[in-house]
This record gives structure tokens, sequence and C-alpha cells, in this order.
């Protein structure tokens, strides 16, 4: 056998591997298409099959408002009746970023100035977003609002900001920043720690305190949670930037 | 007076004077971690100094819980003061307690091995601590949670730590691996999630407690539960879908590594054990005897796959995904024992968390010695480092299950539970899993002993990242010599009694 025929016969067989990879990739795809598909079938009959009236906790949550401080049922439940979960929730959120900064060092700063059209709107949108920020997070003791949806308008003005080239001073970007985005977590413990002096456990706040105590932790977690969105946007630590 | 009546005298009259503060010291696992990581994230230059200070107090608290719950039997905590359903509830029984003495005991090790570990790099090392602590405080929250979703939030936080620390050791396999363990893990998530929205709707309640009174046998309720142990099962990586952990486990960072392996899939696995045993339990001999079949597969092809791995981290790991195989003969083997095959796999659950991390961390000790894993050129490493080949030897006997060792005393439980009432098949696979066990230890140890073709540069290994090793195999080897005290502790509050709720025929 001459070298050319030996490496036709190398490429026939290597077509040929090649063509059954191809098969049994779109064997597996094909089993696991199916399987998908069941699920997705027997889970589909299974939710037609449930009651429509859910018995929920909609009820139990607005006789026991009262005693809560606060009028609007989300927050109640987010802040008093499930305030552990939402400390937990908040832990995930600074836990994203510190997972981030482990990774990834800053975007680098630059001089880079903005266009006149970006620098304008920023004047603009930037006081006009804190404004809404404060609003949503006074209104969510009564109306829909409250500290993640503040927080997430103020993580927008960050991102805003951070577009138009605008940094961190340096010698704030080390540990008044970090102090800055653990504070929402620190005053939600704290503030749980006023009930042990009532005879009650942690975070039971005292009655005549209740709303006060909710809405401290909501103004520090609203800062704490913008701050945090905006640092995950720019990506690395601040102080670790070349 | 004794310790321990000074103990309760000092109890008995906190109780008097400050009710809502004693029953607030449930919550301190879960707030003494969580604190030290936000010390350590904020004062970087001080994250290992916190880090230890932080472990320390974890043990003090986890080992003053113990008398008292040994006195007052399981205790309750309506965070918040609402109590279910509104609120959220903490219980402690003999399970949580030991987890959280088993998280607090092998978690300093993990620690004081750390602070050598990373101390050439300060950047990765002010990364580590924040990440580790929320892993801790994860695993303790979970430990103590009875609110099925809460136990997702601190599900998210064991995972998303994992993944980060998996990844802080850089480099494409290990970035590769986090990527692949962080979809893993939020697919699990969800699905879990999922489980709980079902239950919800259907019962109004996401407590456990109050779960177990209401519920029935309906499909939602059996779709909820197949949702939940699905996602449950991927993030503990039983048999079949084991396959993201040896390259997660296997490319981190020692300390990473051992903490991942000795931990961290324990935490999904006391979460599956509670589901069942307060949920399910009645009526579903089927799925325990699936549950077996995958933990007997999971004993076979882990062991097969062990042996015929050529790195030492890859057969650490996947003697991981065999040991994982082991808690779960538990679910078949627990009908008609009562609490026999429960207390063994959760024996054997400690005893493999002590003697995993001895051997990952012995493992570290080798790859920084020789700059290596292979295990074919471990090149007379025995004489070279005999306390880090010994705590590898000694972790090894755990896993084999040799008396005496903690490994030991969890397999001879399981196996008194097959014999028993005569169930020979798992017994076999026990015993297998054993012998292959010690054919994967006794190819390292081998290898230990003989000269590799091509000498390495050695470079040093400080002292403290050694004797821990050496410490946490000691431990393992400990656990089968005090039997009675372990056992009485996990009988608490009587966890694995068979519940009067729980789906009736």
């Amino acid at each position: 056998m001459d070298k050319t025929k030996r490496d036709l016969r190398t490429a026939g067989e290597e077509d040929l591997d090649a063509r059954q990879e191809r098969s049994v990739q779109g064997l597996t795809r094909l089993v696991v298409a199916s399987l998908l598909a069941v699920v997705f079938v027997g889970l589909a009959l299974v939710i037609l099959a449930l009651p429509t009236e859910a018995p929920g906790l909609a009820d139990q949550v607005d006789a026991a408002l009262v005693d809560t401080g606060v009028t609007h049922p989300v927050t109640a439940v987010l802040l008093d009746f499930r305030g552990y979960d939402t400390l937990l929730e908040m832990v995930v959120l600074l836990l994203a970023l510190a997972g981030v900064w482990s990774l990834a060092e800053g975007s680098p700063r630059t001089d880079h100035r903005p266009g006149v059209m970006l620098d304008r709107l920023t004047r603009l949108y930037a006081p006009l977003m804190l404004m809404i920020a404060g609003y949503l997070l006074w209104v969510g003791s009564t109306a829909p609002g409250g500290a993640f949806q503040a927080g997430a308008v103020l993580g927008a003005a960050g991102v805003v900001l951070t577009l138009t080239g605008w940094r961190l001073p340096r010698r704030l970007a080390g540990w008044p920043l970090r102090l800055l985005l653990v504070s929402g977590v620190l005053v939600f413990i704290a503030a749980g720690l006023v009930g042990l002096g009532f005879d009650r456990v942690w975070l039971d706040y005292p009655p005549p305190w209740s709303g006060a105590l909710i809405l401290l932790i909501e103004t520090v977690a609203s800062v704490a949670i913008g701050v945090t969105l905006a640092a995950l946007f720019l990506g690395g630590h601040p102080e670790q930037t070349p | 007076m004794e310790p321990s009546a000074l103990v309760r005298e000092l109890f008995a009259w906190a109780h008097a004077d400050a009710a809502g503060l004693m029953a607030s010291v449930l919550a301190l696992p879960v707030l003494v971690p969580l604190l030290g990581a936000l010390f350590a994230f904020v004062m970087r230059r001080w994250a290992a100094a916190i880090g230890l200070v932080t472990l320390l107090a974890l043990l003090a608290t986890v080992l003053l819980l113990i008398p008292w719950l040994l006195g007052a039997g399981a205790q309750g905590l309506a965070v918040g003061g609402w109590g279910a359903p509104l609120g959220v509830d903490l219980y402690a029984d003999g399970l949580s307690l030991a987890m959280l003495l088993m998280t607090a005991v092998v978690g300093l090790g993990i620690s004081l091995y750390a602070h050598s570990y990373f101390r050439a790099d300060p950047i990765r090392e002010q990364a580590f601590w924040p990440l580790w602590l929320l892993l801790l405080t994860a695993l303790n929250a979970l430990f103590l949670s009875r609110d099925l979703f809460n136990l997702y939030v601190t599900l998210e936080i064991l995972g998303l730590s994992a993944v980060a620390l998996t990844a802080l050791a850089g480099g494409a396999k290990a970035l590769v691996g986090a990527m692949r363990y962080l979809l893993v893990s939020l697919l699990g998530s969800l699905a879990y999630l999922l489980g709980i929205a079902l239950l919800y709707h259907a019962y109004a309640t996401v407590d456990l407690a109050l779960l177990a009174a209401r519920i029935d046998a309906a499909p939602a309720t059996w779709a909820a539960l197949a949702l939940m142990s699905a996602g449950l099962i991927l993030k503990t990586a039983l048999f079949p879908l084991h396959f993201w952990l040896p390259p997660a486990h296997a490319s981190a960072a020692a300390p990473v590594s051992a903490a991942l392996s000795a931990l961290v899939i324990k935490g999904s696995y006391y979460l599956l054990v509670r589901i069942w045993l307060e949920l399910v339990q009645v009526q579903s001999d089927g799925v325990a005897t699936f549950l077996g079949l995958l933990g007997a597969g999971a004993v076979l092809w882990g062991s097969i796959q062990a042996l015929v791995q050529t790195r030492l981290k890859l057969l650490i790991a996947y003697s991981t995904v065999a040991q994982i195989g082991y808690l779960f003969l538990a679910f078949p083997l627990a009908a008609g024992t009562g609490g026999l095959a429960w207390s063994g796999a959760l024996y054997l659950a400690l005893s493999h968390a002590l003697a995993k991390a001895a051997m990952f961390l012995a493992a570290g000790n080798l790859l920084r010695f020789g700059g290596h894993d292979r295990i074919a050129d471990l090149d007379r490493v025995v004489q070279r480092l005999p306390l880090s080949m010994a705590a590898f030897a000694l972790a090894g006997v755990s896993i084999i299950g040799l008396p005496p060792s903690g490994g030991f005393i969890g397999k001879w439980l399981l196996l008194e539970a097959a014999l028993s009432t005569g169930r020979w098949g798992w017994g076999i696979v026990i015993m297998l899993g054993g012998v292959l066990a010690a054919t994967y230890v006794f190819k390292v140890v081998g290898f230990a002993f003989t000269q590799a073709e091509h000498p390495h540069q050695a470079q040093r290994v400080p002292a403290t990242m050694e004797w821990v090793a050496f410490a946490l195999a000691v431990a393992a080897v400990l656990l089968g010599f005090l039997v009675a005290q372990p056992l009485m502790l996990l009988e608490i509050g009587d966890p694995f009694a068979a519940h009067v709720g729980g789906m009736g025929p």
C-alpha cells in the first residue's frame, strides 16, 4: 500500500469516526430531549390538577399586620415575619460580590471623557434616580416598594455614573466602601438584637420600636444593596484596579 | 460542683431572667461565622486572624449547646417571635447538633491548614476567608433550619460560596470545574425551589413540622418531593449524577477540596434525610430501594473509578463518590431496623468528614512537596514526609472501615441493619466497597515506598499543614473508640423515630 492510499484510508476512517461520534451525540440529545419532554408533560399535568384557589397565608398575614409597625403586607413579610430570610438574601448578594472580587481585577481607570449626550443625561438622571430611590424606600411601609426596589434604582444610578467614567476616589475604595457594603447585613443583625433587652428573641422587634427599626434596616439596606449592585457591574475590586 | 451541673445551673439562672436571650443562643452558630465573614471582608488585612478567632468561637458555641440539649432535649427558636407558618423556625436535635459539631471541628482543622497554605499569597488569602466563613454560615443555618424556603436560601449561600472557593485555585481546570459546579448547583436549587412552590400552593406552609401534619399523598406532593429530592441528589453527587464532583473537588485548592468533600455535600444529604424522615418515610419502599440501588451503584462505580485514577486528588474525589453511596444505603435499610441504619449512615458521614478532610489535606501536602500529584511518582514520600503519609494511611483505615475507626463503626451499624433483617444483598455491597477501598488506599501507600524514575525537587511543607492533616486522621480513628457518646448525641430529640405524621396510606 503506498502512502497516498494509506492517507486516504486514514482520512476515510476519521470521517467514519466523526460521523459515528455525531450520531452518538445526536442520540444523546434525542434521549435527553425526550426525558425533558416527559418531565415537562408530567409537571404540566400535576400543575393543571392543582386547585386554582390556593389556601395561602394571606389572611394570617393581614391579621398579624397590626403588630408589625408597617401597613404593607409584602414589607411585613420581608422585614418582619420572614426577616431572617431577607437577612440571608442580603448575604447572598454580598457573597456574589465577594465571589466576583475573588476572581477578577477591576476595570482600569480611564481618562476617557463621556460625550456631550451622555454627560448631560447623567447630570439630569442621577439626581432624579436618587430621588426615586428615596421615594420607593419611604413608600415601602404602606405601598409596594422598599429596600430592594430602592436599592435596584440606586444600583442603576451607580451604573449610569460608572458608564460616564466616574470612579470612587481611591481613598474611599478600600475599607470605607467595604464597610458600606456590609452595613446592610450588620445593621439588620444589630436591630434584631434590640428585642433581646425586652425579653424577646432575636429579630423580634418590640412593638413601639417596630416601625422605626424596620425603616432603619430598610434605609441602610437600600444603600448597601445599591452599592453592591453597582460594584457588581464594575467587576473586580476597585482597590486592585491597575 | 460538677462541670455539667454548673452549666445546668447557669442555664437555669439565665432562663429565669432572659428567656428570649437564652432561646436566641440557638441562632449563634449562624451569627458567629456570619459576623466573622463580615469583619474579615471589611478588614482584609486581618482576615486570617479574624477567621481563626471565629472558628474558635464557633467551636465553643457548639460545645456549649451540647450540655444544654443533652439536659433539656431538642430545642426550637421562632426567629422574629412569630413562629410557623408566618415566621421561620429553627430547630436543633441530636442530628443537627452532630452536624454542627462536625462542621466546627473539621472547619477549625481546615482553617488552621488554610492559614499556612495561603500565607505566601495574600490576595488569595484575603479572598478566601470571607467566602469560607460564609460557607460555614450557610452549613450551620442549613443544619438548624426547619423551614423549607429558608433552607433554599441556605442552599444558595452554600452553593455560591463553594463555587467561588473552587474557582479560587485559578487555572483552566479549576475554572471549568467551578463553572460546571455552578450550573449543576443552580439546577439543583431551582428543582428544589419548584418543589417548595408546589408544596406551598397545596398546603399553605413551608414549615417542615406543619407540612408533616398536613401532607397527603396527592400527585402534587409526589411531584414536589421528586423535584426536591432530584435537586438535592444532584447537589449531593449521588451516582449517576456525580459527574460534576471529581473535576470540581480535585481541581480546587487543598483546604477547599477538603471542605467540599468533607462538609458541603453533607449539607444537601442532611436535608434529604430530614425531608425523608419528616415527610416521606411511610409507604415508600419502592423509592427507598431505588435510592439504595443508586447508593450501591455509587459504592461500586466510585470505588472502581478511584482504583483506575493516576492522580491522587482525583482518586480521593472518586472515593468521595463511593462513600456518598454508603450514606444512601440507609434509606432501604431503615425499614424494620428503626434508627440503627440511620445512626450507621450518620456515623459514617461524621467519620467520612474527618477522614476525607485529612486525606485531601495530606494530598495537598504531597502536592506542595513534590509539585505534582501523580500517584506513580510519589517517590519514597513515606520517608520524606512521614507525618502526611501517616495521615493519609490512618484516614484510609477509616475510609476502608477497618477496626478501630469511625468508618468501621458506621459500616458495622449498617451491616447489622442489613443482616438482622436478612437482606444479604446490601451487606455484600457494604463489604465489597470496603475491599475496593482497601485496594485503592494500598495502591497509594505502595507507591509512597518506591523510588520514582525521575526524582523531583522537593518544596518545604509547613509543619502546621502536616499536623492538622494528621490530627484529623487521628480523630477519624478515635471516633471508633468513643462510640457511646456520639450515638447518645444523635439520639437527642429522637430524630429517627417513625413520625405519626407523614404520608399515611
